[in-house]
């Protein structure tokens, strides 16, 4: 049986994929593609939410020796964040020195006016529509592809036309990698081999105590019978077939009669797992017709034996050693890192929140899933440095964003979902990720010559998320949206019973709120001009004046038009308006997809307790040089200036940024 | 707006006319009405939201 290569793979368009005319080195080592060998050398070191206030406070009480000897010895200071502070926004606006406007990412979730469908806004998948159907199997004829939608050209495609070396580690908003010669691999944004950002699979039989509608994950019934627990695991969808079903691998897992402890037989693995053990990467193929498979990668923890059974399955993701879609540059860089270290996660952020925040992970099995990731990515960033020679480095850690969302609850105490006995155990696991981001700093300070500029970064920093803001019953209540029927509200969402004739605005994504404006929306009764201008600027003025009833503060800080605080050729794609809402607030869980439950206020209960999607005043992110910040109050907008600016190229017209240093 | 007949079987009418009292709908052909839309709604709500939440999920932001 062969394997699908990309090519197939993306002309089924199975899960995404992007065709890019990607090298075709056969070496093991790939090469750099620049051959320059630049005078000034850069290492950047991106560390998603490190908050300038707890990095202050930690360093000042010695314990990150690494950053307080940059501090002293260069300079720190607090980074300009995005309109809206989300990850994707954050880092195009590193990459490509614009603001929104300039590479039209405005949010994790973008709207489609002539339906209101929410749209994913990161990457867009095209299948194929010519195929052959043959009985029940259909062959495609012409490709799929997927698309990368953040505009703008990154940095390392302009150190590319100089002939500059750049290796760019697992840098978000860059899935499919956007095409060069440079040796990059794909972070926040790729997905699993199912197309999704991780849906784990967990098998237990008392699934009544996991709720049905579990995010990020599916939940099987099993049962043990004589000792033995027969299941499938699912993968990717098979356009092979007319009926487009999953495709699966059944699995049978053989448990001890009186030891903890299990054998698991799946395709030609067989491997024996201890309860509370997990297992080493497996590689599986997914049959798709007799003569295709898929090749994708999981790992298998076996959390409980007795009295119940309970087996979780990682999202199964991309093999880097055999990449059925777009994950590096050149294809064969991710080969090469397999090659050497084995299989690794790929899937853009593998820490499996949803696994914790719905009780199938604890807090312990979370943080043992986390540390893999960490080991992984911290070998292969050692492996990066000691060959690092020229040009530009930049490697990127998640746990330090991970970790914050989902164990500030337990260092703030005003927080709903404050444990204190788990906060005794598990209340320094912030500190402790601050404490390895320093070890890797203190790894490439070691590496640094004369000639070498250190930059770190975070994109944002956290604030708790205490509260939460229903923003469509915010708007029903202020009379901008009118309701079919009044007695569904709540019931569904993406607007399915709005009365889009009465309707004034609407909000979808994280941050976003739209006018219903006439012309550009499908049945929009808004005029652009005049009307909508008072429209918004009412809307703001009122969102910031608005009072959370329990507290008495305001959880909008800012209501940003998007025409006043971005610049460039896609601000007509903007939200209208762009909440940034104050420290301990966020929007609700189910007001990004439209949904509008009964209250505009809510407690915020779940384990994810810490967040970034505030005004970017609350939670700037930070910057740290070995060399002189001349900016006052530098952003993220300024450093791919600054770094084109230490290679001696002028900035394209394009980025709005200027130069730090 | 127009109205059209359905046939139903008559112990499942009897049963709605005794719940749609019970549950004090003003009709039979309210309470109806209502269970059709619910049921209409979720298989609208279907492909694409069930797609855009499935991508989302797995990063945490929305549930």
């Amino acid at each position: 049986m062969s394997k699908i290569n990309r090519r197939d793979f993306l002309k089924l368009g199975i899960t995404t994929g992007s065709i890019l005319a990607l090298g075709n080195s056969k070496d093991l080592v790939t090469k750099v593609f620049g051959q320059t060998d630049t005078p000034k050398k850069i290492i950047i070191l991106g560390l998603d939410g490190l908050d300038p206030n707890l990095l202050k406070l930690w360093m000042d009480a010695g314990k990150l020796p690494a950053f307080s000897r940059l501090r002293s010895e260069g300079s720190f200071s607090h980074l300009r964040t995005s309109i809206p502070p989300q990850s994707p926004v954050a880092w195009s606006n590193f990459i490509t020195g614009t603001n929104p406007g300039g590479h039209g990412i405005f949010d994790f979730i973008h709207r489609d006016p002539e339906n209101y469908m929410a749209i994913f806004s990161a990457s867009k998948t095209s299948e194929t529509t010519k195929t052959l159907s043959i009985g029940n199997v259909v062959l495609p004829i012409s490709g799929g592809k997927v698309e990368n939608l953040r505009k703008g050209k990154a940095f390392w495609q302009i150190l590319e036309d100089y002939d500059i070396p750049a290796t760019v580690f697992k840098i978000p908003s860059n899935y499919p990698p956007s095409p060069t010669k440079q040796r990059t691999i794909s972070g926040m944004g790729t997905p699993d081999i199912r197309g999704t950002y991780g849906i784990f699979n967990y098998y237990t039989t008392e699934p009544a105590k996991i709720n049905e509608d579990i995010g990020g994950g599916k939940i099987h019934e099993v049962y043990v019978i004589g000792n033995m627990v027969e299941s499938k695991l699912p993968g990717p969808i098979n356009s092979f077939k007319k009926d487009r079903p999953d495709s699966s691998i059944d699995f049978r897992v053989y448990i001890d009669p009186v030891n903890p402890i299990a054998k698991i037989v799946i395709q030609d693995h067989e491997f024996i797992l201890k309860e509370g053990e997990w297992s080493s990467w497996k590689k599986l193929n997914f049959k798709m017709i007799p003569t295709q498979s898929a090749s994708g990668i999981c790992m298998f923890y076996l959390k409980q034996i007795r009295p119940e059974f309970k087996l979780y399955v990682s999202p199964v993701n991309i093999n880097p050693g055999d990449a059925i879609l777009p994950i590096s540059t050149p294809k064969s860089y991710s080969e090469e890192l397999e090659k050497i270290f084995g299989h690794f996660y790929t899937q853009g952020l593998p820490a499996d929140t949803s696994a914790l925040d719905n009780g199938v992970l604890d807090d312990g099995e979370f943080l043992k899933q986390d540390d893999i990731v960490l080991k992984e990515r911290l070998q292969m960033f050692e492996y990066e440095l000691a060959r690092f020679d020229s040009g530009l480095l930049f490697y990127y850690l998640s746990s330090s964003d991970q970790r914050q969302h989902m164990f500030w609850r337990l260092i703030d105490k005003e927080h709903p979902n404050f444990d204190p006995l788990l906060a005794s155990k598990y209340g320094n696991t912030i500190e402790n990720i601050y404490i390895e981001s320093d070890k890797i700093l203190d790894k490439a300070i070691q590496k640094a010559d004369k000639n070498t500029i250190i930059m770190v970064l975070s994109d944002h920093g956290f604030s708790p998320f205490r509260r939460s803001f229903n923003l469509n019953t915010w708007l029903k209540e202020y009379a901008y949206h009118s309701l079919i029927n009044e007695w569904r509200q709540g019931e569904s969402s993406l607007f399915l019973n709005t009365d889009w004739s009465k309707t004034k605005a609407y909000a979808l994504g994280l941050n976003g709120l739209y006018i219903n404006q006439k012309g550009r929306e499908a049945q929009g009764i808004v005029s652009d001009g005049a009307e909508k201008e008072m429209l918004v600027r009412e809307i703001a003025r009122k969102l910031e004046n608005f009072k959370d009833p329990k507290t008495g503060d305001k959880p909008v800080l800012r209501a940003f038009i998007s025409k006043d605080v971005y610049k460039g050729p896609y601000v007509k794609d903007a939200p209208d308006i762009i909440l940034g809402f104050n420290y301990g607030y966020r929007i609700s869980w189910v007001s990004p997809l439209g949904r509008m439950p009964k209250n505009i206020m809510e407690d915020n209960t779940e384990k994810w307790s810490g967040d970034h999607c505030m005004a970017p005043e609350v939670i700037p992110g930070i910057l740290l040089m070995n060399r002189k910040i001349k900016s006052d109050f530098p952003a993220l907008y300024d450093l791919a200036p600054t770094i084109l600016k230490i290679f001696g190229i002028k900035k394209p017209p394009e980025m709005i940024g200027n130069p730090v240093i | 707006m127009g109205k059209a007949k359905v046939k139903i079987e008559k112990d499942l009418l009897d049963k709605v006319k005794k719940y749609a009292e019970m549950s004090g709908y003003s009709s039979p052909e309210e309470f109806i009405t209502h269970c059709l839309e619910k049921e209409i709604t979720k298989l609208e709500e279907s492909d694409s939201e069930e797609e855009i939440k499935k991508k989302l999920k797995g990063l945490g932001y929305i549930s």
